[in-house]
């Protein structure tokens, strides 16, 4: 899969040439005739230094009425400096049946003066050469009938080039590296996170190891299961009794006496003997509230609270 | 069409898919964290239970403080029956003080009650209680 289109098919563009009718992308190199160009030593060290001043640099050269945009890149000690107008190359290419959709990269020849130095044919009347290190466009009969020309092909292609602003619909240059560089941030913080929350049990891990070595026995969850069980029930049975017993006994006060009592592991039979019945009264509304069942007979003092455990 | 007319919205869409990637992986450690610390806890909640229970249910010097309820009253009116770990004891005219010294006691043992059985006869008790251990 060719992600970068560098390996694409590169047209050269010229006023004079013919429309075409494009289906598959293409990088497009322009001759001089869409771009302006000069040549400066300077001393500037770095390239955004050199794109900063490149206006200045064309000043009183380009047309007021129309808007350029700049490409710099250095050659050997010089900087060269190429001011373009997008919208009058979108246009041209538009006329001549290149949409932009299909415009991968755009280059100027410029970039690629060393292989000039052999002229280029660019049409029957047309070839591109270098004089004096500058690219230039001239007519073929200019040239003695010794000198070979060649024919423009991949190998032409610089290792940069610009591309229309209108294939990015989307998001600009800037917006992406800044969307990027939060999206890639915030990725590395949560991958941080993670990490940590993976580390983080040792500590909690080391506690259990330290416990369980004290308690051998209790290492497997299926016997801890079993003796948990085992005791849980136990001690759940037991509390119960004695809660009931201690129940029972809060009835027993002045006036009432004990006759019976009976408990197993399941049931429980208290016989209480009143000595009036307001005393019966107030032993049965006991009972009742603790949810007991009574047995009173209305002549009789006894009262019979059983139930189960 | 190539993918590098989309190159910047191409970084975009990457740097997000990267990020949610990275979110998804977080939060799956987060809970994977969660759920183990929470069976950690509940494993050593497991171990400390079952130690309090067997320290009062399975007490090792239980065997010895049972003997409490047999000096808890005068010899003469108790008879007492212990084998392995179960014990029969049978109580004889009992006056309801010592009835509640002997019930305060049981109760406060941590004892198996299988069987408890109080009758008054004329102005005493006789009680018969069958516990394990």
């Amino acid at each position: 899969m060719n992600f970068m289109g560098n390996n694409k098919e590169i047209l050269l563009v010229y006023r004079e040439m013919t429309a075409l009718s494009l289906t598959h992308p293409v990088n497009i190199m322009l001759t001089p005739q869409f771009y302006t160009m000069k040549k400066e030593v300077l001393a500037i060290r770095y390239h955004y230094q050199a794109k900063k001043i490149a206006p200045s640099i064309f000043e009183g050269l380009l047309n007021r009425e129309q808007s350029y945009e700049y490409f710099v890149f250095k050659e050997k000690k010089a900087w060269v400096f190429i001011a373009y107008n997008p919208e009058e190359i979108k246009h041209f290419l538009e006329t001549k049946g290149i949409p932009l959709s299909l415009v991968s990269k755009l280059f100027f020849a410029q970039q690629a003066q060393e292989k000039f130095m052999e002229p280029v044919a660019v049409n029957q009347t047309k070839v591109l050469t270098t004089i004096d290190g500058v690219v230039v466009l001239l007519p073929r009969t200019l040239l003695s009938d010794s000198r070979n020309i060649t024919t423009f092909d991949t190998h032409f292609v610089p290792s940069s080039g610009i591309s229309l602003s209108n294939n990015h619909l989307l998001i600009g240059k800037k917006e992406a590296l800044i969307f990027t560089t939060l999206f890639s941030l915030f990725a590395g913080l949560f991958f941080i996170e993670g990490w940590w929350y993976s580390q983080n049990l040792t500590a909690q891990q080391r506690e259990k190891q330290a416990l369980l070595a004290h308690y051998p026995g209790l290492q497997s969850s299926l016997q801890r299961e079993s003796i948990l069980n085992k005791y849980r029930t136990i001690d759940h049975r037991e509390r119960q009794k004695r809660e009931t017993i201690k129940k029972l006994a809060s009835m027993i006060f002045k006036g009432v006496a004990l006759r019976e009592y009976h408990m197993d592991e399941k049931h429980f039979k208290l016989m209480l003997n009143c000595n009036s019945t307001e005393i019966a009264e107030k032993v049965y509304f006991m009972a009742t509230q603790s949810h007991f069942k009574v047995i009173r007979s209305q002549k009789s003092p006894a009262i019979v609270i059983e139930g189960n455990l | 069409m190539t993918l590098n007319h989309y190159k910047n919205e191409l970084f975009v869409v990457l740097s997000c898919l990267i990020m949610c990637l990275a979110f998804f992986y977080k939060e799956t450690r987060l809970s994977l964290q969660e759920e183990q610390l929470s069976s950690i806890k509940r494993e050593m909640k497991e171990v400390k239970k079952i130690v309090a229970l067997k320290r009062v249910w399975a007490d090792g010097h239980l065997s010895q403080k049972i003997d409490r309820l047999q000096s808890v009253v005068p010899t003469s009116k108790v008879k007492w029956q212990k084998r392995g770990k179960k014990i029969t004891a049978s109580y004889q005219d009992l006056t309801s003080k010592e009835l509640n010294k002997v019930m305060t006691k049981l109760m406060n043992l941590p004892l198996q009650i299988t069987s408890l059985n109080i009758v008054k006869k004329d102005k005493n008790y006789t009680m018969e209680c069958q516990c394990k251990w």
